[in-house]
């Protein structure tokens, strides 16, 4: 008998933890999640963990059913410092503090240059403000798409778009949560922090 | 990877310059971009907006007798 977990109603990243407690444990499971974000969290967890996750959708919730694929427990991350992804974060809508507009001219600036360089961050994290930059009227879409499209991952805190009403106007990257976010973070092999 | 040439540059002798025209380039409605300055045009730190060259002439009528501006040069 397959365990279930019935995540309706729990905020995130409550559905992410309690599966990933099944997870740890050993065991396949099946998630009930009732929105889109948490499914795609869920599922995106599962997955990094060498998991299958098949979602199926009914009664205005999502079944997920997350199966230890042969390649699960993957070997322990490195622990070697320097040798994970690198890993962006922009807890801000702007550079620096001083001048709110120069600050939002300087982001705009340095987006730019970040897709004009070599080595192109790996993984682009956007919590508080940040998000905004990644949400409809920001200057910076296109760069973030370009960013995205040459193999960036942009994790927007999904806690975040929602404090600001603006989860219906992200329109680069993903909705994200504070464990991926804090997992990313702590297996990157450096941060630059604007 | 931005790259869609033929892209023409217009240089500011200070940002809040770039800022301003900035807004007249949005209130014209010419498409444009705030950049750096390349580095083979000046290892000054600054930006300056760069946009169609075939909208120069819509961008130096734009800017003219309103924004002090260095210069328009073609972005090799």
């Amino acid at each position: 008998m397959i365990r279930e977990i019935d995540a309706r109603g729990r905020a995130c990243p409550q559905p992410v933890l309690m599966t990933k407690k099944a997870i740890d444990a050993g065991e396949d499971c099946i998630v009930i999640v009732d929105n889109e974000a948490a499914r795609d969290n869920v599922c995106r967890m599962a997955k990094s963990q060498g998991c299958e996750a098949r979602s199926e959708e009914g009664d205005g919730c999502f079944r997920i059913t997350v199966t230890r694929g042969s390649s699960a427990r993957r070997e322990e991350k490195s622990p070697v410092p320097g040798a994970g992804p690198t890993v962006v974060v922009f807890p801000f809508d702007r550079m620096g503090t001083g001048d709110d507009d120069l600050g939002r001219i300087l982001v705009r600036a340095f987006l730019h240059t970040l897709g004009e360089l070599s080595p192109r961050p790996d993984v682009m994290i956007f919590f508080n403000g940040g998000v905004k930059l990644a949400t409809d009227g920001s200057e910076v879409i296109e760069d973030l798409r370009a960013l995205e499209k040459a193999g960036a991952r942009i994790l927007v805190c999904g806690t975040c778009l929602d404090f600001f009403g603006l989860k219906e106007k992200l329109r680069a990257g993903m909705i994200s949560n504070m464990y991926d976010i804090a997992e990313t973070m702590l297996s990157a092999g450096r941060i630059v922090r604007l | 990877m931005t790259a869609e040439p033929p892209f023409s540059i217009v240089l500011f002798d200070s940002t809040s310059e770039a800022l301003l025209a900035e807004k007249l380039f949005k209130k014209a409605g010419i498409p444009h971009k705030v950049i750096p300055v390349p580095r083979h045009i000046s290892s000054d730190c600054g930006v300056c907006i760069r946009f169609n060259a075939s909208d120069t002439g819509a961008a130096r009528a734009t800017l003219d007798g309103i924004v002090t501006f260095r210069s328009i040069t073609s972005l090799e």
